[in-house]
């Protein structure tokens, strides 16, 4: 045990690594090895070459995608291409179902999700998808939400994950599975259900920040156009008998009949308004009167307008953008700079693209690092990605990824995977997140997930130096940090002079395992 | 590398870091390594919470009860004397499961003491929202991000290697948010798995390239060090001590791991197992028979063995048993029961005032005393029993911070102790903020002594940056922004 018994070692936080590695770290899972030089052709500057990666980015149609597609095609799903109306038919609503058949769209999506992270050329495109689904989270093995959980995905987080926000919270609230998974469907005039228009105000756009509890609504102070700057707990309850109507038909008896009324209103699991379980009476919400005796589309459209328009929700949805793409606490120069794109562009189509190149391109995204941890989705994806590691889908991969604890779509909570690196930066989380490294790039998982080092490394690099700078390079796209190189060295030469050249057996041998310790070193860990 | 115990005290005495709790002036989430000394003679609460819904009905018979038999006239437990499956008699009014041996004798020891008519103030009958509303330690609030332990260690003293154990796959909301507690599913899981000829190589290079300042770096140190202390605990080679039997399973393993961890000293504070499996709709048993027997069995003796095998440490061993919520009085018509509310909880250890049955009143069985018309009401607030052992056994007596809302502590008994006078004053009241500063540099009395944190009378700089530190931390926990 001598070991640990090491001289304390000064080691700050880490220096600023190039821009492409930033640039790849946060807005992809990780740089893959061909990644570099692609970055180096975009232009002639970093800043050339950053703005033509984010314009890229951003526009994710232009990018060819067909590799990835091909992937999944060659998946044979079944549920990924089905209406809401043929998922609710095949996976909720059809006789003698089995637990399988009802979870299908949500496996499907998650294996697709992992499939895309790891190969789409549209990166950008997936990291949103990944923070919009953390957002507007929904558990996706609920029951009923996992028939629809190919809509949620493809028709509302995708569709909507570069678009505009007031357009987005109303295609989440009104979607199937969000309907479900926060009981808005059980909400009538007799019976409002709280649970979706709270977590709305709490978690979907003004966020706890802005929240003042049981004051009255009357205290709240007010900004310069006479808008409360808070909500309180009545504002909440307000908004619930807004939404009170919201619901699926479900072929209930209770609910109209599908076969009786007009296709497109009643066509069972899809959004339905239903006006005899909605509270007519007035209400107010955030200063502001709802009419009697309007329809439930009128008044949960109004909310959603004044939620949109606030400009609490403009910092709040601002600050964990910046959070995600910058540091745990991003400087108020980059939310405020969001802030102002997000409130020039609010009813711009492409509002969120347009807030996504404020915070790409500030000086607080360049100058930034170290101050992000990888969670394991990301860890996991970046490692795969770095290494070549061909991945398809594989049920122990599930298991043993899942003890990481951040399983796509399975956070209970309608608050998401946390993205801050305390909670990450466990015990068991760093355990697992090394333990994950050699599972696979030991190759135990062959064939379903496949590596080859050896082949990608050329055949005349011989020394330990030689070796470990080529591979600290590859995946890095950087210098590591000069102890931990050497350490690295070390391990490679294993008490012989690192410049001599090591036979090939000695290389076959060693070379797996240093290229598992680069990935399991504090560099790596970053985002 | 394996090396022997005595190697590895001497190792870490030097080598590993222990972590304390944050003193109150202090409150930090970020640096947990403070110069504490490790203290391995300090208190451990461990808790047993049985998932699913534990029908405390029938563990704890209230068998005086008329409507206790007239609603469950298939599952009822017989009453003590009765020819077949007869409860055991705990004082007159209430029963033990006949399949909870083992607990009775701990009862009979007054090692064991009963609470019941106790749970979750809180009308929910969902198992999600119960466990995380319970677990969170805010009844009305299941997004609060740290779980009520993790507010514990934040806001006490205590000084670990490891002072927070979940005995599974995943820590429980319980340890939401800490960076100090860890999730082991078995010891021998719980170690580096890297190819066998090179892993202690790799590990040996971690633990230099781990070896700094940063977050990260001690992120990294932690954890090398907990591989350590685990490979210590060499599991294949665990023999329980005063002939202590386990039973086979996943809830007895789990049991064993706690205890060789807290054998190897380092410090275990808090720990939790999950017991699964009590979610009895249907066919739970008739006659004090059948699948709930079965799992009162597994429970008692896997309570037995570990307790047993701690026998040394049973002076600062607190044990609490507890369920989500309890199971509806009248039986379904499948032989089973629905969810309920209120339930029994159990508190094993040295210090627990046992042999009793402990209610604050028990509310009855009469339809007009049911909640709901249903349910067993609850008399008593289980954050009553957890804020008991925390102040007179942990020694923590901020309530406001652990339970914030919960401002009518008044001790039942349960666990003997000093008193401490509770502090409510909660880490999430930004108005806080105001009314203290009000009161800045005045002498103060009665509630506003709350203020006074060092005690000297009068509100001054100390008090003040108790109370914005206080501040911060809820702001971050609420963000879930720690830096």
């Amino acid at each position: 045990m001598e070991e640990q018994v090491l001289a304390s070692r000064t080691v700050g936080p880490p220096p600023l690594p190039p821009l492409k590695t930033i640039a790849l770290n946060r807005m992809a899972f990780g740089p893959r090895p061909e990644d570099w030089a692609a970055w180096d052709a975009l232009g002639s500057s970093e800043s050339e070459r950053m703005a033509a990666f984010v314009a890229q980015q951003l526009d994710p149609g232009s990018i060819d995608d067909a590799a990835c597609e091909a992937r999944i095609a060659a998946e044979n799903f079944v549920t990924l291409n089905k209406s809401l109306r043929q998922l609710w038919a095949d996976h909720a609503a059809a006789p003698d179902l089995t637990y399988q058949e009802r979870i299908l769209p949500a496996e499907e999506t998650v294996q697709a999700t992992w499939i895309r992270a790891i190969y789409s050329k549209r990166q950008l495109f997936e990291v949103l998808v990944n923070f919009w689904h953390d957002h507007f989270n929904i558990y996706a093995y609920q029951y009923r939400v996992s028939s629809v959980f190919v809509h949620y995905d493809r028709d509302v987080i995708r569709a909507h994950a570069l678009g505009n926000f007031r357009d987005f919270i109303e295609a989440v609230g009104s979607s199937t599975a969000m309907l479900y998974y926060l009981d808005n469907v059980y909400s009538s005039d007799g019976g409002p259900n709280e649970n979706y228009a709270r977590e709305l105000f709490e978690l979907h756009t003004m966020g706890a920040e802005n929240y003042l509890g049981l004051m009255d609504q009357n205290q709240v102070p007010v900004d310069g156009q006479g808008r409360p700057i808070a909500f309180v707990d009545e504002d909440i309850r307000e908004a619930a008998r807004c939404f009170t109507g919201w619901t699926v038909n479900d072929s209930s008896s209770s609910l109209p009949d599908y076969q009786a009324g007009p296709p497109e209103q009643y066509i069972p699991g899809t959004f339905l308004a239903w006006d005899d379980w909605h509270d007519q009476y007035q209400k107010w919400v955030l200063g502001q009167r709802i009419n009697s005796h309007q329809s439930p589309l009128t008044d949960g459209r109004a909310v959603y307008d004044m939620l949109a328009q606030h400009p609490g929700t403009a910092h709040y949805i601002c600050t964990k953008l910046c959070q995600r793409f910058i540091a745990d606490t991003p400087p108020t120069s980059a939310v405020d700079a969001a802030v102002a794109t997000w409130q020039a562009n609010i009813n711009a189509p492409d509002q969120i693209a347009k807030v996504m190149e404020t915070i790409l391109l500030s000086d607080a995204f360049k100058e930034t690092w170290g101050e992000k941890l990888k969670r394991p989705f990301e860890f996991t994806t970046s490692v795969i990605r770095a290494t070549q590691v061909e991945w398809t889908p594989k049920d122990s991969f599930d298991w043993v990824y899942g003890n990481m604890g951040q399983r796509p779509f399975r956070w209970v909570t309608p608050d998401g995977y946390p993205d801050y690196k305390a909670y990450w930066a466990s015990t068991n989380g760093m355990l697992r997140r090394w333990n994950m490294v050699p599972y696979l790039l030991e190759d135990w998982l062959n064939p379903e997930i496949h590596v080859d080092l050896a082949s990608q490394m050329p055949t005349t690099l011989r020394t330990s130096t030689e070796i470990t700078d080529w591979w600290i390079q590859r995946i890095l796209g950087r210098d590591m940090n000069p102890d931990d190189r050497t350490e690295i060295i070390e391990f490679m030469a294993q008490g012989r002079n690192p410049d001599y050249a090591l036979a090939q057996s000695q290389i076959d041998e060693r070379m797996p395992r240093l290229v598992q310790l680069i990935c399991m070193s504090p560099d790596f860990q970053y985002r | 590398m394996k090396i022997t115990r005595r190697q590895f005290l001497k190792g870490c005495t030097a080598g590993i870091a222990v972590v304390g709790g944050a003193q109150l002036a202090g409150l930090s989430l970020t640096s947990p390594s403070y110069a504490a000394t490790l203290n391995s003679n300090q208190e451990m609460l461990i808790t047993i919470s049985l998932r699913g819904g534990m029908d405390g009905l029938n563990l704890i018979p209230p068998y005086t009860e008329t409507e206790y038999y007239t609603k469950r006239p298939n599952i009822a437990v017989p009453a003590p004397g009765s020819a077949t499956n007869p409860a055991f008699d705990l004082d007159g009014q209430f029963g033990m499961h006949p399949a909870a041996g083992p607990l009775h004798d701990l009862y009979q020891n007054q090692d064991l003491a009963v609470i019941h008519a106790t749970g979750l103030i809180n009308n929910t009958r969902s198992h999600f929202d119960a466990v995380e509303f319970m677990e969170r330690g805010t009844p009305n609030d299941k997004t609060t991000p740290t779980g009520w332990m993790t507010r514990h260690l934040i806001s006490s003293n205590y000084s670990a290697q490891m002072p927070a154990v979940a005995a599974g796959y995943t820590t429980p909301a319980l340890f939401r948010g800490s960076n100090v507690a860890v999730a082991i599913a078995q010891l021998d899981d719980f170690n580096f798995n890297g190819y066998w000829r090179w892993e202690d190589a790799q590990r040996y290079a971690l633990r230099h390239m781990y070896n700094g300042d940063t977050w990260l770096h001690r992120a990294g140190e932690k954890t090398l060090n907990a591989i350590d202390i685990v490979e210590v605990a060499d599991p294949d080679t665990y023999t329980p001590e005063y002939n202590a039997t386990y039973p086979s399973g996943s809830f007895g393993d789990r049991l064993k791991i706690l205890a060789q961890l807290i054998k190897l000293d380092v410090g275990l504070h808090l720990g939790n197992v999950d017991f699964g499996d009590w979610d009895t709709h249907e066919h739970q048993g008739t006659q004090g028979g059948g699948y709930f027997a079965d799992h009162v069995s597994e429970l008692a003796n896997g309570l037995m063995a570990f307790y047993t095998d701690l026998t040394d440490y049973a002076q600062r061993l607190t044990i609490v048993v507890i369920s989500e919520f309890g199971r509806r009085l009248r039986e379904n018509d499948n032989q089973g029961t629905d969810h309920g509310h209120g339930n029994a909880m159990l508190v094993i250890g040295g210090n627990v005032n046992g042999g009793q049955v402990f209610t604050d009143p028990w509310p009855g069985l009469a339809a007009a005393n049911l909640d709901n018309g249903l349910d067993l009401a609850i008399t008593t607030d289980y954050r009553r029993i957890f804020s008991e052992i925390l102040i007179r056994r942990l020694g923590n007596p901020n309530l406001g911070i652990v339970f914030p809302g919960y401002t009518d502590y008044t001790p039942m008994g349960v666990v003997s102790g000093t008193d401490l006078t509770p502090n409510y004053v909660p880490a999430s009241d930004i108005l806080n903020v105001q009314s203290a500063a009000a009161l800045y540099n005045q002498p103060v009395s009665g509630e506003d002594a709350l203020w006074d944190s060092n005690n000297n009378g009068i509100i001054d700089d100390n008090d003040m940056q108790v109370v914005q530190d206080r501040w911060k931390l809820y702001w971050r926990m609420k963000l879930q922004n720690a830096r």
